[in-house]
């Protein structure tokens, strides 16, 4: 063993032997490397190691800081107002609370939602109001309603919010933590302004609207997404086109027969909807 | 520094590159700090797993096992063992193989560069062309 430790670095004639050059003839090749001559080779491997330690740490605090905003703590909680979809004045008023990361949701929004804008809400027999309910089993659910609310105010929330559900299997909770490069995607795909998109999402700013949508529904007593608000009746659950026309049916005769103000509702009814949503 | 010790100090940095591409899918990292590319898209596409394992996981298991292939093929004991030529070798032909697949998806199906896939890309095929060189000079079998 000693004999071993003290011929390496030499080769077959005894001299000290070059690292990388070879001794013997034909295909025998014998590299000898002196254990001096390692350590530029160890300090070379800890400086790496030592590097993408660093950059890994500095990662880290960054992104950690980078989670924090300022915000006026003197900021009023705003009315619930959600998001209007045709008129205000239509004689049956359709309010939703809904989760982005609630299959249902997207259930209803996907298979049902089309016809209900096409048969009713463009007629101008009902007006549909979509409001926010994340529930805190979602992770990602508060970043949806945040790039929907940001959507709106450039005019296109409804653009987003089928986006948003129709690539929910994308960002939900189980495909990925970091839903927002698949909104900025979205976000491009419906050609809003990047840049302004991206400042208000990532200011937050809209997030005591949608904690105030939220509050709106458990002032209801909605335990569960989707839940509907039609006329006088309250449904859990996402319902087919048919029986959400039989419900929006019997709201409107009753209120043909009982001209009143739906619901005794007080917020929803007469505010205006937040920023610019459309149709 | 012969060969071998080149192909370890690569490995290495290719294991700090994919602990980092790691520790972001797994949520240990906000933000990725890519300046060129669409690196958060390309991490966050379904590409990104490979047989139920983030790739980036598989990057930091391949690149360890390389590292440590080459490092021990460093030492006294196996400096003049054949079989560490053919492993680096063939470690470093099945990383390019993998990388040429994956660019060949960022570039074709999901229509985005990842910064941190192209050197990766860059350190693997430099590797792969080091350990070609130390595999055709490579001890000669012991019998």
């Amino acid at each position: 063993m000693a004999k071993d430790r003290m011929d390496a670095g030499r080769g077959r004639s005894g001299k000290p032997v070059k690292p990388g050059s070879s001794t013997g003839g034909g295909s025998k090749r014998r590299v000898e490397v002196r254990p001096s001559d390692r350590r530029p080779f160890y300090v070379l491997l800890g400086a790496i190691a030592v590097a993408a330690v660093a950059f890994i740490a500095w990662q880290m605090t960054q992104s950690r800081s980078s989670g924090v905003i300022t915000i006026d703590a003197n900021t009023p909680l705003p009315e619930a107002s959600g998001y209007l979809m045709g008129n205000a004045a239509a004689p049956v008023q359709i309010i939703e609370f809904a989760d982005f990361e609630c299959p249902a949701c997207g259930s209803f929004a996907t298979l049902t939602e089309p016809d209900m804008r096409k048969r009713l809400v463009e007629t101008g027999q009902v007006s549909y109001r979509f409001l926010d309910f994340p529930l805190p089993i979602h992770a990602n659910t508060w970043d949806a309603s945040m790039a929907a609310a940001c959507a709106n105010e450039q005019g296109k929330f409804w653009e987003m919010h089928d986006q948003i559900f129709a690539t929910q299997d994308q960002w939900a909770t189980q495909a990925t933590n970091r839903p927002k490069a698949v909104f900025s995607r979205l976000a491009r795909a419906i050609l809003l302004n990047e840049s302004q998109w991206d400042d208000c999402y990532d200011s937050q700013k809209y997030k005591l609207n949608i904690e105030a949508n939220r509050r709106e529904g458990e002032r209801r007593l909605v335990q569960s997404t989707p839940t509907f608000v039609i006329g006088d009746k309250q449904l859990l659950g996402a319902l087919g086109f048919d029986q959400l026309k039989a419900f929006v049916d019997s709201a409107a005769a009753k209120a043909a027969a009982k001209p009143a103000t739906p619901l005794g509702d007080t917020a929803l009814s007469k505010s205006a909807p937040p920023g610019k949503s459309k149709q | 520094m012969t060969r071998r010790m080149i192909i370890a100090a690569l490995a290495l940095g290719g294991v700090g590159l994919a602990t980092y591409l790691a520790m972001y899918k797994l949520g240990m990292i906000g933000q990725l700090a890519c300046k060129v590319g669409q690196c958060e898209t390309v991490n966050l596409s379904r590409w990104a797993t490979f047989l139920g394992l983030p790739v980036a996981v598989w990057g930091v298991g391949f690149y360890l096992v390389l590292f440590l292939v080459a490092l021990t093929g460093t030492t006294e004991r196996y400096v003049h063992a054949a079989w560490v030529s053919h492993a680096l070798l063939a470690l470093t032909g099945w990383g390019v193989l993998f990388s040429t697949w994956l660019t060949y998806l960022e570039l074709n199906v999901i229509h985005a560069v990842c910064m941190f896939c192209v050197i990766s890309a860059v350190l693997v095929t430099v590797t792969f062309l080091v350990a070609v060189l130390e595999w055709k000079n490579r001890p000669a079998e012991q019998s």
